[in-house]
């Protein structure tokens, strides 16, 4: 069957199976920045934005994405570099594996919470495993990064 | 995952119609089910029904089949009603992109062990329509099932219900151990026991202890507990003995009604 789903502000009209999940329907049509990580929903890896909220595309149907809008970090690259910025002087980046997922997350939470509260952040951030860096780096970064836009 | 025949029906009729006559399997949030090596030979898509929503009647809160956790746990509407007892259920489980996904259909209709959200909602009082009209309490609904094929088309909340959870986990993004939902209906107290780990029970004999009084006792709390974990039937699994889950349940079962006590 095909879906056609717009794909950082470009529609693609891709050809599934209906049981694909999304990560593979992405990654199959060449968006390789959507990671696969654990396949089970828990790690946080894929995590890409459908109409702007997050989610992992390794646990939604791809037929599911048809009439949708779905942003990876390819489609926020900017504010993502901004973002890389902030994780870089915090040394909050080792591997880099969960970056694309985490980075959107972020984003996504910025555009959803105003003044997000410590515990808000880690509360938003919970799903997303990080195997590197202990956290820690990652939440200072953060709050950088949130806190410049107020500077 | 794979599904051998997709439909995405646009009534409820033609889903349960294709349930009837071809055994179709519903498909939900897709979370758990994804998980089934099984082949779905014909998989019939919710996605289109308008199932998506949680508005007050006037009377009682309805929650369609494929509202979401995350609209659960930033419901307004809900806060409004039952103050944080949806965050405090559900907002530890995996992470906000999961939640956006996992469907409150799909976790009713399975009948997980597991559930926090069954726990919760049985506490409650909920009761749940099954299309084409059939209303059943969604606590008989957990521990019996239903004729199949049965079609979860959204739940029934009493209004005026205070409720709290308390759970107990090994790390955070893990199973429960044990999770524990009471609530005072106005009338009378709600105990149920879920993650037992098999599914959600009511605690009979610790709601009938309780009474009818809105504020029992420190004496009748610590009694109801522990009549509540003398009742419940829990199993050991990978993640914790028989033994242990009955030490915690009364503690967890006692925190819970001081809360809702005050």
């Amino acid at each position: 069957m095909i879906v056609t789903i717009t794909i950082n502000g470009k529609k693609e009209s891709l050809q599934i199976e209906p049981g694909d999940m999304l990560v593979d329907t992405l990654r199959n049509a060449g968006h390789v920045e959507v990671k696969k990580g654990c396949d089970t929903g828990n790690c946080g890896v894929c995590t890409v934005l459908l109409d702007g909220k997050p989610i992992r595309s390794c646990s939604f149907l791809a037929v599911r994405a048809e009439g949708h809008e779905i942003t990876t970090i390819q489609g926020v690259a900017e504010e993502a570099r901004r973002f890389a910025d902030f994780l870089n002087r915090e040394g909050a980046d080792q591997c880099g594996f969960c970056a694309p997922g985490f980075a959107l997350t972020v984003i996504a939470m910025k555009r959803e919470l105003k003044n997000p509260t410590e515990e808000e952040i880690r509360h938003y951030l919970a799903g997303n495993l990080c195997r590197c860096t202990g956290y820690e780096s990652q939440h200072r970064a953060i709050r950088n990064y949130l806190e410049a836009d107020h500077a | 995952m794979e599904i051998k025949e997709y439909v995405r029906p646009s009534s409820l009729e033609e889903a349960y119609q294709l349930m009837r006559t071809r055994h179709a399997t519903p498909l939900g949030g897709c979370v758990w089910l994804r998980m089934n090596a099984k082949p779905v030979a014909l998989g019939v898509d919710l996605a289109s029904l308008d199932l998506d929503y949680i508005r007050d009647t006037g009377d009682m809160i309805e929650i369609g089949a494929m509202t979401t956790y995350r609209s659960l746990e930033t419901s307004n509407l809900l806060a409004k009603q039952y103050g944080k007892l949806f965050p405090e259920a559900l907002s530890h489980i995996v992470g906000v992109q999961l939640r956006a996904t996992i469907s409150v259909g799909g976790t009713v209709a399975g009948r997980y062990g597991f559930s926090d959200l069954n726990t919760t909602l049985s506490a409650l009082g909920a009761k749940v329509v099954l299309y084409p009209g059939t209303i059943t309490d969604l606590a008989t609904f957990i521990a019996e099932g239903a004729e199949s094929p049965f079609l979860v088309e959204k739940i029934l909340l009493p209004k005026g219900v205070r409720g709290a959870y308390q759970q107990i986990r090994i790390t955070r993004n893990d199973f429960p151990i044990l999770n524990v939902a009471v609530a005072w209906t106005g009338s009378a107290w709600r105990v149920a026991v879920g993650s037992r780990p098999a599914a959600t029970r009511l605690c009979h004999a610790a709601m009938q202890m309780l009474g009818s009084d809105p504020c029992p006792s420190d004496q009748t709390i610590e009694a109801a507990s522990m009549q509540a974990a003398e009742e419940t039937s829990v199993g050991s699994d990978i993640r914790a003995s028989h033994d242990y889950r009955k030490a915690v349940l009364p503690v967890l079962i006692r925190r819970a009604l001081l809360e809702v006590r005050g």
